[in-house]
Order: C-alpha cells, then structure tokens, then sequence
C-alpha cells in the first residue's frame, strides 16, 4: 500500500463535497477514479496535494500521515499531479517547463547559482539532460525549445505528464489526461501511461473516457455525490449495479458493454 | 585635456542616472515572482535615513553604514514581505504603497531622531571620504590632471557603475538558474509552481527582501550623495517614479529598468523645457504604455529579433568570407 485515504470528508460550507471515502492504492498499480462531473474526483486530488485540508480524516503516504503537509512538501516527498485545465508555465519553453518540475530535486541557492559552482554547474547539466530525457520520452523531444503555449493541445497535456515526472514521483496523479484528445492521441497517452508504470511509478488516473480507464486500469474507484459508490477490478465495476445506474440509468446498460 | 571632459554637473546626472536604475531593478527583481511592491521608496528611505544616522551619530565608516542601511531595509523586506504573501495584484501594490506612506510618516514625525520634515544636513559625503583617503595614501587628483572637484565626481561615477554592473550581472546569473527558474514559475502560475515542489513562500519572500535589499542600498548611496536627505525624497511620487522606469522599460527582462531609467533620468535633462511637466509625461506615458505596450518597450521578442539580426548578419558575413577563399 503507497497510498491510503482513510474515511476522508470535506465540507465546502454547507456543501460537502466527499463524504468518508476510503481507498487504497498499492504500489506499481493503475488506480482509476471515475464518476460523473461534480462527484468529488478532482477534490480529492486537491486533498492529496494538500491545496485543501480534509474536513475530517486521513491521508496516510508510505504510513506516513501527510493531511496538512505543504503542498511542496508533498511534492517533495513523491506525489505530483497534473491538472485537469492545463497548468503548463505558458511562456516558458518545454525543456524550462519540465526543468521546474526538477525543482525539488536539486539544490543549487541563490548565491551557488551567481557564482556557478563546479556542484551548480553539475547539477544544471543534469536538470538539462533529464529534462531531455523526459521530453524524448513522452516524445516531445524535438519541442524542446518551443514555447509551451505554442504547443498543440495534445502536446501540452504530454508536456504536463513530463513535467510531473522531472519530480521523480512516486505517486503520479493525472487528472482527466485525454480530455480533449482524439482517437489516435488517446491510444498514445494509453502506451505512455503502461511505459510510466513500467517505471515503478504508481498513477492514480481520473478520466471520462470509459474504454481508456477499463483498459488501462488494475483497479477503479467509482464516486458519486461525494461518496464512494463502488470498487473493484474493471469487470466488477463494469457490472456494478451501482455504478450504471450512476452514469446511465438502467435501461442503457449496453453502452456501457460496447 | 581629459580633464576639460570631465564636467562635475554631467557626471552627477551619470550618477542619479545610476541610482535609478538600481532602483528599478530592485522594482523589478520583487515583480520577477508576480510581486508589484510600490514600497520600494520606503525601503530606499530606511536605507538612507539608517546609514546616514549612523555614520552621522556614530562615525561608522561610510561603507559600514550603507551596507546596515541595505541590510535593515531586507528585513524590513522580509517584514512586509511574509504578511502580504497572500496579496496579489492591485491590493499587494496598495498595501506595499501604504507601507511607503508610513515610513515617510515616521521620518516626519520623529523629530528627536530625523529632524522631521527638515531632513538630515551634513551626511558624510562618500566622494569627498573617498579623495580623503586617497589623498591619505599619498595620491592627489592633479597627479592625474584633474580637481579635486572632478575627481570626486568621478570617483562616485565609477563606484556606481561598477556596482550597477554588478547587480546586473548577479541579478540576470540569478534568473538563468535554478532560482530564476522558480521565480517565474511563481510568475505565471502560483498554484502550478507550488505543485511543482517549489517553495513559494521562500521564494516570494527572498524576491521581497531582494528586491528591499537593492532598494535601501540605492538610498543609502543616495544620502552620501546628496549629502542631504528629507522625508520627501521617499515619498510617493518617488514611488511612482521608479515605477514608470520598470512600466516605460519593460518588467520582463532586467534591460527594461535599465533602458526606462536611463532614457527617463536623461529625458528631462537634455530637453529642459520638459522636466517642469515630468510627472504630467509619466502621467502620459503609463496611459498610452497599458494601452500599446503593457510590457514595457523592452521584452523577450525585441531581444530576440535583436539577436536573430544579429545572427544572420554574421551567417552573412560567414558565407561571404567563405567565398573569398
């Protein structure tokens, strides 16, 4: 177990947004977090990553409670996420975009960077050639000198992924990753999600698109209205009462099958 | 005959010319991490008013006092720095602008320390310490052809342009690292930067006490300068003034400050007609810069497409010379 959420709550005023949802993800799985639009699915990135407080509950990293860290500390610590509206660095390059997400990977102050050290100079060599490195693996190797903003759409959510990675996570959070994609992109991002896996990298992956998360995923978790409806393997979840119901009624149970 | 080219009065402009640039650079160095602090004339106060109490009261040579002035002027940065962390935008400007007022406040109305809205005479006057020392070690201006007069003038030139030199060249390292980096994540993406594992807080409040440190060192240089400081040096308009330089310049890369401060301390000196309706042109200038240009005449394109010509200019020459053999 990498990641625990324990009977986790939050209450948005009178609104409760989640309301005790428990999951656990194991190490080295593709963990889905599916459901309809407004269940909760992009709060609880939001708990993980620290950018809210739980109501109520915990958030256990490697048996370590990690509710009210810093959201850099998270990061530090081996969870970084992407963001479901994409969140690139607009004007910087791609190479510049994934060279931050080598932030807490290195050291370099200010005055080590003024004076450029020989150790200063060893490790900006590095940010640069890991920086290359993940861009030739998301394969963005040749933008590397574009202006991220310049990019086209498919490429940014790419260049999100990379940049996530360049802080050698442990725990990768992808919200909504083939959002907006086509068909061609979408079997992309599905070969790219399998290769960081085969990293050792544990990805917990939102998304809207059904073949994609059954296909891709070792285990799903299904929220609705803030509560978590369902959890199981693709079949189970496939055929979870529950679950159709939530996405679409009874009656159209053969899309889902389809 | 280098003596004839030497005039005092085009060489204290060279000198404020100086001055303002720091002083947009320290503007620009706190607005790298998304930060507008209109603080900075306050910050330029403290240092001036703190080193020149201090070499005044306590004979401090006068490097000592300019190096407390900046110092007290970070902290104070830091001060200011931690509670607005949360601040964006036009409340950050209005709460950092207030902390300008106060200051000013204070200068006026501790008498038993600032003399008030009277100012402070008789600062040590960092030229004139410095011809004392030389002239201690044995050298005298007229070994050189010139005056004393000349000389000093000179020498505060010098100084500055080596320390101007240098803050641009500590500044831009700065920006091309690790540091840099961060800073304008922070920039452009607050929440995206801390998700990153940058340390916002850190660097926010670094980019603030940076930017304070360089301000109350530019008013610390100021004082022994002039010679004479008052609680108006420091207040608003001054604010404002260091903020056109960075608007009119550019705020993207550390050329606009310079270029803005440069072209707006040399404008109402070689057409004197103008300086009397200075603050109406700034007046003008921001308008008409939000409208055609809001970042500033000088930015990345430029220095690229500068640099591009350049380029191809030299690709040119190379397949010129290529020919000839």
């Amino acid at each position: 177990m990498v990641l625990e959420i324990k009977k986790i709550c939050k209450n948005f005023g009178g609104l409760s947004a989640l309301t005790d949802v428990t999951f656990t993800i194991n190490k080295g799985e593709i963990f889905g977090l599916i459901g309809p639009n407004g269940a909760g699915k992009t709060t609880m990135f939001n708990l993980i990553t620290s950018m809210f407080i739980p109501s109520s509950g915990e958030i256990v990293f490697n048996k370590e409670n990690i509710n009210g860290l810093k959201s850099h500390v998270i990061t530090e610590k081996g969870i970084c996420r992407t963001f479901q509206n994409i969140r690139l660095f607009p004007q910087m390059t791609a190479a510049e975009n994934v060279m931050v997400g080598e932030h807490c990977r290195s050291q370099a102050g200010v005055l080590r960077s003024v004076f450029r050290t020989k150790s200063q100079k060893k490790e900006e060599q590095k940010i640069k050639d890991t920086a290359d490195e993940l861009l030739e693996f998301v394969g963005l190797a040749k933008y590397s000198e574009v202006v991220s903003e310049n990019l086209a759409y498919g490429q940014q959510r790419r260049l999100e992924i990379a940049r996530a990675l360049a802080s050698r996570p442990e725990v990768l959070l992808l919200d909504e990753p083939a959002a907006g994609m086509n068909e061609t992109e979408t079997s992309d991002l599905f070969d790219l999600i399998k290769k960081i896996q085969a990293k050792g990298i544990t990805v917990l992956l939102i998304e809207h698109d059904m073949p994609l998360v059954m296909k891709l995923c070792d285990r799903i978790a299904v929220l609705n209205f803030g509560k978590k409806i369902a959890e199981g393997t693709p079949e189970e979840i496939q055929n979870h009462p529950d679950v159709i119901e939530a996405y679409l009624g009874r009656e159209e149970e053969d899309e889902l099958y389809a | 005959m280098f003596a004839e080219l030497i005039n005092p009065y085009y060489l204290q402009v060279a000198s404020f010319m100086l001055i303002n640039i720091i002083l947009g650079i320290s503007v620009y160095i706190t607005l790298s991490t998304g930060q507008l602090s209109l603080a900075n004339a306050g910050f330029m106060g403290i240092g001036a008013y703190t080193s020149a109490l201090l070499t005044i009261h306590f004979d401090l040579p006068i490097i000592l006092g300019i190096i407390c002035g900046a110092l007290l002027a970070a902290i104070c940065g830091i001060l200011i720095g931690i509670p607005t962390l949360r601040l964006q935008g036009v409340y950050l400007a209005i709460v950092t602008l207030g902390f300008g007022e106060v200051i000013r406040v204070v200068f006026v109305n501790w008498e038993s320390l600032t003399n008030g809205s009277v100012g402070i005479s008789g600062i040590p006057h960092i030229g004139r310490e410095m011809l004392k020392s030389f002239q201690g070690f044995g050298f005298n201006p007229s070994a050189i052809g010139l005056q004393n007069n000349q000389f000093i003038f000179l020498s505060i030139f010098l100084l500055l342009l080596a320390i101007t030199v240098f803050i641009i060249w500590f500044f831009r390292r700065q920006h091309f690292s690790r540091v840099g980096r961060a800073f304008a994540a922070i920039k452009l993406d607050e929440k995206a930067a801390e998700s990153m594992g940058i340390n916002i807080t850190y660097y926010k409040v670094l980019a603030f006490a940076q930017g304070a440190l360089v301000a109350g060192f530019a008013g610390a240089m100021y004082a022994h300068i002039l010679a004479y400081i008052s609680p108006a040096d420091f207040a608003y308009h001054r604010a404002v003034e260091i903020l056109i330089f960075v608007v009119f310049g550019g705020s993207e890369v550390i050329w606009g400050p310079v270029f803005g401060a440069f072209f707006l301390t040399l404008m109402p000196e070689v057409l004197r007609f103008i300086s009397e309706y200075r603050y109406m042109i700034y007046g003008l200038i921001i308008i008409i810069m939000m409208a055609v240009r809001p970042q500033g005449l000088i930015d990345i394109n430029l220095l690229n497409w500068f640099k591009n010509k350049r380029e191809t200019r030299r690709q040119k020459h190379g397949a010129g010379n290529q020919k000839d053999m």
